[in-house]
């Protein structure tokens, strides 16, 4: 056994952000995003700050990326829905790098029955809004995963948004 | 009421070349390339509200370097809750300058809704420190040190005159320029 794998998933993708060089990361928790942050706020580099709505959230990790850093925003896909104006207005239109992990609810591993009109609408949202993404993979390297999703963002300077799951925080 | 212009026009003379400014759509981003801003600026075209929580995400990434916000108060009341989000984060080099004066005035000159909003309350009751309304050049020279010293976030409101034919020059720098010239060093 690794030590790599006695790592909680939650822990893996918290050591992706730090090895992909990400400074800070903006928050609007959910269950599972909380549980995520709590594992952010251990992080001796990345600063964690709390926000009171998604668009903050997005502006503030921009904010971390032209002051030289790299921002991260941690929200649940409904919040995400709330930030078409300043994905649109902002990371677009300022070609701002922006990495997104994103809870997935109302997916198929989504236990919660009031999520699943979300989970319905989440993957045609990111098509119709152009956004590239991909969904973790919890068999897989989750730090890898979060560390092309940082390198998309740089590379592109533009949003990426990597799916995430309650079950790849395990 | 004082008009915007000589309101800020007071406040670029105060900045330093290691502030950094962030700018709110309209107005005063449209004044601002024709002033002489010594401080690195990032101004919005678009993406109402997002002036301070951009201006928040610099001041945690760079404390080193004071932060000054422009904000309307339009803008504002579309999330308000961002004030709670920068007590939270409690930086010590942010300050912004919320400019009321009651209208939408990028986007034809409507009508906030007119409700009384008493934003001082307001602020104070999200948990910003320091606090300070002010009306004329003077106020706003005497005010903005006392921001900028109070090693916390500090909010100033900024009551501005509206006119509906002030000449306001139209946007003349595209995003493109802005994030290719704006560099914190």
């Amino acid at each position: 056994m690794s030590a790599t794998s006695l790592l909680s998933g939650a822990q893996r993708i918290v050591a992706g952000l730090e090895t992909a060089g990400v400074t800070l990361a903006a928050s609007v928790p959910d269950t599972w995003i909380g549980k995520l942050m709590a594992t952010v706020r251990a992080s001796q580099t990345i600063r964690a700050v709390d926000a009171a709505r998604e668009e903050e959230a997005v502006a503030i990790a921009c904010g971390a990326a032209l002051a030289g850093g790299r921002g991260a925003v941690l929200i649940q896909n409904a919040g995400l829905f709330n930030c078409g104006g300043v994905l649109a207005g902002l990371v677009e239109l300022y070609r701002i790098p922006c990495f997104f992990i994103v809870s997935y609810r109302g997916d198929r591993r989504d236990p919660v029955y009031y999520h699943e009109p979300k989970g319905r609408v989440t993957e045609p949202t990111l098509d119709a809004w152009r956004l590239p993404y991909a969904i973790a993979d919890r068999t897989g390297d989750l730090a890898a995963q979060v560390g092309r999703g940082v390198h998309a963002a740089q590379t592109s300077r533009g949003p990426f948004v990597l799916l995430i799951s309650g079950e790849d925080l395990e | 009421m004082t008009p915007r212009r000589p309101l800020l026009e007071a406040l670029v003379a105060m900045l330093r070349r290691d502030d950094v400014l962030v700018s709110c759509l309209g107005a005063n981003s449209r004044y601002l390339p024709h002033l002489d801003v010594r401080a690195p600026t990032f101004a919005l075209c678009d993406s109402m509200g997002a002036a301070i929580p951009l201006a928040l995400g610099m001041a945690l990434q760079r404390p080193d370097r004071h932060l000054v916000a422009l904000e309307g108060d339009g803008s504002l009341l579309m999330c308000p809750n961002v004030l709670a989000t920068v007590a939270a984060a409690r930086p010590s080099n942010l300050t912004a300058l919320l400019w009321v004066n009651g209208h939408y005035e990028s986007s034809g000159g409507q009508d906030l809704p007119s409700a009384p909003v008493d934003w001082p309350s307001l602020a104070r009751g999200f948990g910003i420190a320091h606090v300070e309304r002010v009306g004329d050049v003077a106020a706003l020279s005497a005010a903005f040190p006392r921001a900028r010293a109070a090693k916390a976030p500090a909010l100033l409101i900024v009551d501005v005159a509206f006119d509906p034919n002030e000449p306001i020059p139209p946007y003349s720098e595209r995003p493109a320029e802005i994030r290719a010239r704006f560099k914190i060093t």
